[in-house]
């Protein structure tokens, strides 16, 4: 037998068992549109490298990382003792906080392109659910280290489910392990940010891939608006692939040299028996959140304005991730503006109230 | 010392070079392969079988000259004036040393200059106006003396990181200028010329895709196919022969530089000069990228390769590059010129008289160094910290010496003074020189500083 029927045979045993041609297939059928708004198209892809990124960077940290009263000691040996050590906790922070703005840029590219509409409304949700788990994760790791700055923020950013009505302070509670943030609360993020959050996000992440997989990529209206043989898409395996690896590479660039230029540095331990250092605030992707409950509370003063504001904030998320059920027109009409100048109002929301936080920490 | 100090805050003096310099490089050297790449280039358009697209490829060639012409004849000279201006102000002491050696070997540079220039202009001028052949050979005249300013410069440039013994036994005796080949042909001359010389030949190729990116894919996809891949091809020499020659270069380096590239493997602590380390890694990276998205972007998409695509590779190029030489320029550290001046422009061998006699007599234009402690420590601070260090910004003092008192700020800079064989910092500062007033008006200055004095209250008259 020659080398080529040997290989074909090999390739005929497995795909009777398993179906290769079938997945073959299945990959083969997407295709990805080619007009002037494909740059954006891109960005669940990055999204998925870097969280691809985070899990290999997590593995190794893992090896090294002891949770509980040795937190803090394990991350400086991890940052000034072990070889290449810091690029490998650099890299993993500054992963986290590309892949939370990737999939910002992400949903916010697939709300203007509308692509939540029919057939996509899965799509939407699981992505919605996944940026969740992703803050989730972002939350949770930030207190890892157990230095000043991530004791002081965990402390405040626990602030935010204190403010749900009666539930909030026993949800809270629950997560710290005891009413003040200590090395319980390390040892329980430590289980929610290896273990519970990764089981809960790997399949959804597998769903919402191949949903992307079974619909493909949405155009935006104004290129539906075309005629057909107008319109021009190429195939996703291999021509998008080839272009998506060139921007994971750049993605992967862009992540070394911040982590070169900018390692993530390490505070002194955290104490807290020490009065809050000065500006101690949420992270950027809290910010928003933290600031808009802020201002409500001083809009609206005392108990009332607390569950008035986190009622006012969880009908704007709910009316955001049920857009797929209220926009579902394939024409621009009344309802595709007004869920137009929503989404406009959320990116200026988002970035005004993020900038006003910023403005303000003191 | 000789010249007045150029006080740049925040930023420090030495960006103003590096800033100036980053973009020079990737010009000049862009003006040396791409000198290469035009008429390599024509000859190829000139003897292909198919002479339309022969005709086609000419035409577009004609294009990118202009660009070249514009960018390095226009861009490329006024910078590198700058990187003139920059240095002579930064460094005065080690810009008179390198124009006391080298003075024949720049005038040999600006020979080749004025024939870039005038080559360059008559290349672009008289496309399809002079006989074809003659054309091509005012394109060969062009790179051979863009290679020319390349072999020369980089003399200059290496002789900075090693001078070589044999000139360092004639340094400071006033005939450096009689052993010119020895430190112009200098441990790392040749390869720092390959390695020069193949990023040339990739800046070539990088440039060269922006401009085919402009090219129509759709009406024209033969010739944008063949442009892009042939200009794509140009980074081959680079990907395969850098690796090599980086480690030939890092040879020849001598062991204490070298060791400067290990200090940020294990830690990122503030004053470990773990930078080298890092942009290493940045270097390593960037350079593997840069072949990667060329080959997935351009060489297999070419004919949907557009601006954005090229941008993003020339940007990649411009990390790379900048990377690179901001390394090449740490590497020299605790020295400006190797073995021979401090990077702050203070001559190894005339430590110890500074120490016995005072920084600030040997410093002509300090008019005031008999004032008061605090100016006297602030003329020092310029003199001898200032080249690397600024107050707030750029390796900030106030930010590194943070949390220690009068004291402690003292007995640092009396290490630093000391300069023992054992201290880690030998490794990549010079020492503090002077005498022990020198010590405390510097520590003064520095404390007042990091721990500035209450403000006195102040009684205003109350309406």
């Amino acid at each position: 037998m020659t080398e080529r029927t040997i290989t074909s045979s090999a390739y005929n045993w497995i795909d009777e068992r398993l179906g290769l041609s079938e997945l073959a297939a299945f990959a083969r059928h997407k295709t990805v549109p080619v007009h002037s708004q494909s740059f954006w198209y891109y960005w669940g892809g990055i999204s998925l490298f870097l969280f691809l990124v985070q899990c290999f960077t997590g593995v190794l940290l893992l090896v090294y990382y002891r949770p509980g009263a040795e937190a803090y000691e394990s991350v400086r040996q991890i940052t000034f003792v072990m070889h290449f050590g810091w690029l490998i906790r650099s890299a993993h922070a500054w992963a986290a906080n590309l892949f939370i703005f990737a999939i910002l840029v992400h949903m916010f590219s697939v709300f203007f392109m509308k692509a939540y509409r029919k057939p996509r409304e899965f799509g939407w949700l699981s992505g919605m659910v996944l940026l969740g788990i992703a803050s989730v994760f972002g939350f949770s790791g930030y207190l890892l280290p157990m230095d000043e700055l991530s004791y002081f923020a965990t402390k405040v950013g626990l602030q935010i489910p204190v403010a749900i009505p009666f539930v909030g302070p026993a949800i809270a509670n629950m997560l710290r392990g005891g009413p003040e943030v200590s090395e319980f609360t390390v040892q329980r993020f430590f289980a929610l940010h290896v273990v519970v959050l990764p089981a809960l996000f790997l399949p959804l992440l597998a769903f919402h891939l191949w949903l992307v997989q079974r619909h493909g990529n949405a155009s935006p209206p104004s290129e539906d608006a075309k005629p057909a043989s107008e319109r021009k898409s190429i195939p996703f395996m291999p021509n998008f692939l080839r272009k998506d690896l060139a921007m994971w590479l750049i993605s992967l660039n862009i992540l070394a040299l911040l982590a070169s230029v900018f390692p993530w540095a390490l505070g002194r331990q955290a104490d807290s028996l020490v009065p809050a250092p000065a500006g101690i605030h949420p992270e950027w992707y809290f910010m928003s959140p933290f600031e808009m409950l802020k201002l409500l509370g001083n809009v609206l003063p005392g108990e009332f304005g607390e569950i008035a504001g986190i009622l006012l904030f969880t009908l704007g998320i709910a009316l955001w991730i049920l857009i797929p059920f209220y926009d579902i027109g394939k024409e621009s009409g009344q309802r595709a503006r007004a869920a137009h100048y929503f989404g406009l109002l959320a990116v200026f929301a988002l970035l005004a109230t993020t900038v006003i936080g910023y403005w303000t920490i003191r | 010392m000789n010249y007045p100090f150029w006080n740049i805050p925040y930023l420090g003096s030495g960006w103003v070079i590096g800033i100036i310099a980053i973009f020079h490089v990737m010009i000049s050297q862009f003006a040396v392969g791409g000198g290469l790449y035009l008429p390599l280039a024509e000859r190829k358009a000139m003897r292909m079988a198919d002479k339309q697209m022969g005709a086609e490829w000419l035409k577009q060639l004609a294009r990118h000259s202009k660009f070249f012409l514009i960018l390095t004849a226009v861009f490329g000279t006024v910078s590198g004036v700058g990187i003139w201006f920059a240095i002579g102000l930064t460094n005065p002491e080690a810009t008179s040393t390198l124009i006391h050696n080298f003075v024949f070997g720049w005038a040999m540079e600006w020979v080749f200059f004025m024939i870039e220039l005038a080559t360059v202009a008559v290349y672009y001028y008289t496309w399809d106006r002079i006989d074809p052949k003659l054309h091509l050979k005012v394109g060969w005249v062009y790179a051979g003396a863009s290679i020319a300013t390349l072999v020369i410069i980089n003399g200059i440039l290496t002789f900075m990181l090693t001078p070589g013994d044999t000139w360092l036994a004639v340094a400071g005796t006033g005939h450096e200028a009689s052993k010119f080949w020895n430190a112009f042909f200098n441990p790392t001359y040749w390869p720092s010329l390959f390695l020069r010389a193949c990023v040339c030949a990739s800046l070539a190729g990088i440039w060269a895709l922006i401009t085919s990116s402009h090219i129509d894919g759709d009406k024209h996809p033969a010739l944008k196919t063949s442009l892009v891949q042939w200009s794509v091809k140009w980074l081959v020499p680079s990907f395969v022969a850098i690796p090599f020659l980086m480690i030939w270069y890092l040879m020849m380096v001598p062991e204490s530089q070298r060791a400067l590239l290990s200090l940020g493997i294990d830690t990122i602590g503030a004053g470990t000069f773990s930078i080298i380390t890092r942009i290493a890694l940045v270097i390593i990276v960037t350079s593997a990228t840069i072949v990667g998205v060329a080959y997935y972007l351009a060489y297999r998409n070419p004919v949907e390769f557009n601006l954005s695509h090229a941008m993003a590779v020339l940007l990649l190029a411009l990390i790379a590059t900048g990377s690179g030489e901001y390394a090449r320029e740490m590497l020299r550290k605790p020295y400006v010129i190797g073995r021979w001046m401090y990077s702050n422009g203070v001559r190894v061998p005339y430590v110890a008289r500074i120490n016995q006699e005072g920084y600030l007599v040997h410093s002509e234009w300090v008019w005031n160094s008999s004032t008061s402690s605090y100016s006297r420590g602030e003329a020092i601070f310029r003199g001898e910290c200032g080249s690397c260090h600024t107050l707030s910004g750029y390796r900030p003092l106030k930010t590194l010496l943070a949390g220690r008192d009068q004291a402690n700020i003292g007995s640092f800079i009396t290490m630093l003074h000391d300069y023992k064989p054992d201290s880690p910092y030998r490794r990549f500062m010079p020492p503090m020189v002077g005498t022990k007033q020198d010590v405390d008006d510097l520590t003064n200055y520095l404390n007042a500083q990091v721990n500035p004095p209450a403000p006195a209250k102040v009684l205003t008259a109350q309406k």
